[in-house]
């Protein structure tokens, strides 16, 4: 009995973690090093300045590079905005490391925007509240119809010293946090001392 | 009964607050803008703190009892806990934490409690699940933070960076609120409360004294430092672990890192019932010989567990990984009470302690900065425990024998070991009497062969097991 529902429920086990394989293969992306740069990219804030999280605007613009030949972008489909960290904020933070496998890439974690490819284009976007303070420049991907990159371009040189603009993040903090926090400690405190007391008045009646 | 579920109920949520930055650590560490050296450091001080204030809180519970003393500490490090969502800097952030992690010490209070109220066939096992279940919470703060930040952005719309911090006022209350209960429910003794606990007459310099003399409270003080340090170690990196190496949500990186800490509802109660079921036949060589064996395949799962790349083999190494480690705390406090009998109080707080120690020396060595990669950090941390460990096997009693000797010495007796504590003049004032009951009481510790051939037969149970007996 056991065996005979078993085949079955085994053959679609198999058929998920084959499919899921499959599924990862046609991602199968390749080596950052390896990509062309055919993209130019700016970015509106001049180097060095200040953008705060959540308030300001940043505007992106891109385009296939012209000197390149044309028919370059036959087969870009989509395009991917990035916003990237740079190696000043990167340092001691390997949860932000610069890995050649675009897969396992931690360099860019915030989408700016995914669109289809429509040659020349801009975006104007508002920094999220959730970026961290640091440096930061912005890089863009193209990709072909089964989401495999073919060609980037970014708005800093290749050794990402160049061009970077910093971003100040909230901070999270509220005036009424504050407020909570002190009532409870005060609170926490003074009943402590509280129970003191009372005990202390207990074992003098007692002892009466 | 009541004492045993506050006892552990508030030990439980120093562990939770304690332990509740961790899981958060993915975003605390963008909005606090901190560097891998920074958190490591944060590590390391939350488990700092308590190697001095369990110290102090034996002290305390002598002078105040453990009621006072353990709602005290509580409700002074809780404000620790409320200002953590006011920090802004890493300097703020390691302080809280250093300041959150002194609330540990409610372990030297919960056992003292324990011991306080529970007679001697239980004492053990109370003990032991209070430990265990206590650092439970360890656990389930990995799971709880995660899933208080979602329902808080969800119901709110509240940024990250303000999520997390209102999600601390979550553990902040519920430990406060243990202390309150804690004091309007709780009695030190069955009869009643205590404001100064009767002296039997023993001076506390030779108590020091004797404790410190002992190498086997020294030795099992390092081991202590590589089961349960490595336990606070995994519970201070184990969620990043997940969350970076294999690119989870926040959420499920606490699940898998909390089932890490749930383990103790059955490891360390299990390693406690071990060592006495193992001590009925082998005496106290089983004892140290099942401790060290547990200790090492521990070490061996922890060599694997930074040595497996999939999701899925992480996860199962890691759930065997726990259930060794913690399976060895229990059976470290199953030799602890035996060590020594006069000074067993300070014993107890030195391993406590140790514990403490080599969770901070873990941490210094291997977690802190981007020298070594977690998975690297969990391998070498595996290769220290199997190492650190081996002293065992310099254990000996000689009235029992020790880990590589195969018979006690024929002439030694419980006696003569629990005597040497005290001096003739100690002696004449009637002091060592305690001692004295408990030296016949352990030789039941030689073993089911040597313990046929002793007379005289003890048959009054007055200590059948104290052998998960930590005080």
């Amino acid at each position: 009995m056991a065996s005979t529902t078993a085949r079955p429920l085994l053959l679609l086990a198999s058929a998920v973690v084959l499919a899921s394989f499959l599924a990862t293969a046609a991602h199968a992306s390749g080596l950052f090093s390896t990509l062309p740069k055919t993209l130019v990219v700016t970015a509106s804030p001049t180097p060095g300045q200040v953008v705060k999280g959540g308030e300001d605007k940043i505007k992106v613009t891109w385009g296939l590079n012209k000197s390149l030949p044309a028919g370059t972008d036959d087969k870009y489909k989509t395009i991917k905005v990035k916003l990237c960290y740079a190696p000043v904020s990167q340092k001691d933070r390997p949860w932000r490391k610069t890995v050649d496998h675009l897969n396992k890439d931690k360099t860019c974690q915030f989408k700016i925007v995914a669109r289809p490819y429509a040659g020349n284009d801009s975006i104007e976007w508002t920094v999220e509240k959730d970026a961290p303070t640091g440096m930061y420049f912005v890089r863009v991907y193209a990709f072909d119809a089964v989401d495999g990159e073919l060609g980037y371009g970014e708005t800093t040189d290749a050794k990402k010293t160049t061009n970077l603009f910093q971003v100040e993040a909230i901070s999270g903090r509220h005036a009424t946090l504050d407020i909570v926090s002190i009532c409870f400690s005060v609170f926490s405190v003074v009943s402590l001392f509280g129970f003191f007391f009372n005990e202390k008045r207990k074992g003098k009646a007692e002892s009466k | 009964m009541r004492a045993f579920h506050l006892s552990l109920l508030s030990f439980f949520a120093c562990f939770v607050s304690t332990f509740a930055a961790p899981p958060l650590l993915p975003i605390i560490r963008d909005n606090l803008n901190l560097t891998a050296a920074e958190i490591g450091y944060a590590g390391i001080a939350s488990v700092t703190g308590a190697i001095v204030a369990r110290i102090a809180m034996g002290a305390a519970c002598d002078t105040v009892g453990p009621r006072l003393a353990s709602a005290s500490l509580i409700l002074i490090t809780a404000p620790a806990v409320f200002f953590t969502p006011t920090v802004s800097s890493p300097v703020s952030f390691v302080l809280v934490r250093f300041l959150t992690g002194c609330s540990l010490a409610t372990f030297v209070s919960t056992q003292y409690w324990m011991s306080s109220m529970f007679s001697s066939p239980v004492v053990g096992t109370a003990n032991g699940v209070a430990a265990g279940w206590g650092n439970l919470g360890g656990g389930a703060t990995q799971l709880v933070m995660p899933f208080a930040v979602t329902l808080i952005r969800r119901s709110t719309g509240a940024a990250k960076f303000t999520a997390w911090r209102i999600a601390f006022y979550v553990p902040g209350l519920f430990q406060m609120m243990t202390a309150f209960a804690v004091l309007i429910f709780g009695q030190d003794l069955p009869d009643g409360n205590f404001r100064r606990l009767e002296n039997s007459g023993d001076e506390i310099p030779q108590i020091l004294f004797h404790g410190v003399r002992n190498y086997r409270g020294w030795i099992l003080a390092l081991t202590y430092g590589y089961c349960f340090g490595v336990e606070l170690t995994m519970d201070n990196v184990i969620a990043e672990y997940f969350y970076d190496r294999f690119n989870l949500e926040l959420q499920t990186a606490g699940m898998i890192a909390a089932s890490f800490g749930l383990a103790n509802l059955i490891s360390r109660p299990v390693g406690g019932r071990l060592s006495d079921e193992v001590a009925k036949r082998f005496g106290m060589r089983g004892r140290l010989w099942t401790l060290w064996l547990v200790q090492t395949l521990g070490g061996v799962l922890c060599v694997i567990l930074g040595r497996v790349n999939s999701l899925g083999g992480s996860i199962v190494v890691m759930i065997l990984f726990s259930f060794f480690c913690q399976a060895a705390c229990g059976l470290t406090f199953g030799v602890v009470p035996f060590v020594s009998r006069r000074s067993l109080g300070l014993i107890s707080g030195m391993t406590g302690g140790g514990g403490n120690v080599g969770a901070v020396i873990t941490q210094l060595a291997f977690f802190r900065g981007s020298k070594y990669s977690k998975e690297t950090g969990i391998t070498y941390m595996g290769i220290m425990i199997i190492c650190c460990t081996l002293p065992l096997c310099l254990i000996n009693f000689p009235q029992w024998g020790g880990n590589p000797s195969s018979s006690s010495s024929s002439s030694a007796t419980e006696e003569d070991y629990y005597m040497a504590e005290w001096s003739s003049q100690e002696k004449e004032r009637g002091l060592h009497q305690a001692s004295l009951k408990f030296a016949e009481n352990s030789r039941r510790e030689r073993g089911r062969r040597s313990a046929c051939n002793t007379a005289p037969a003890n048959d009054t149970p007055s200590s059948s097991s104290p052998a998960i007996f930590a005080v």
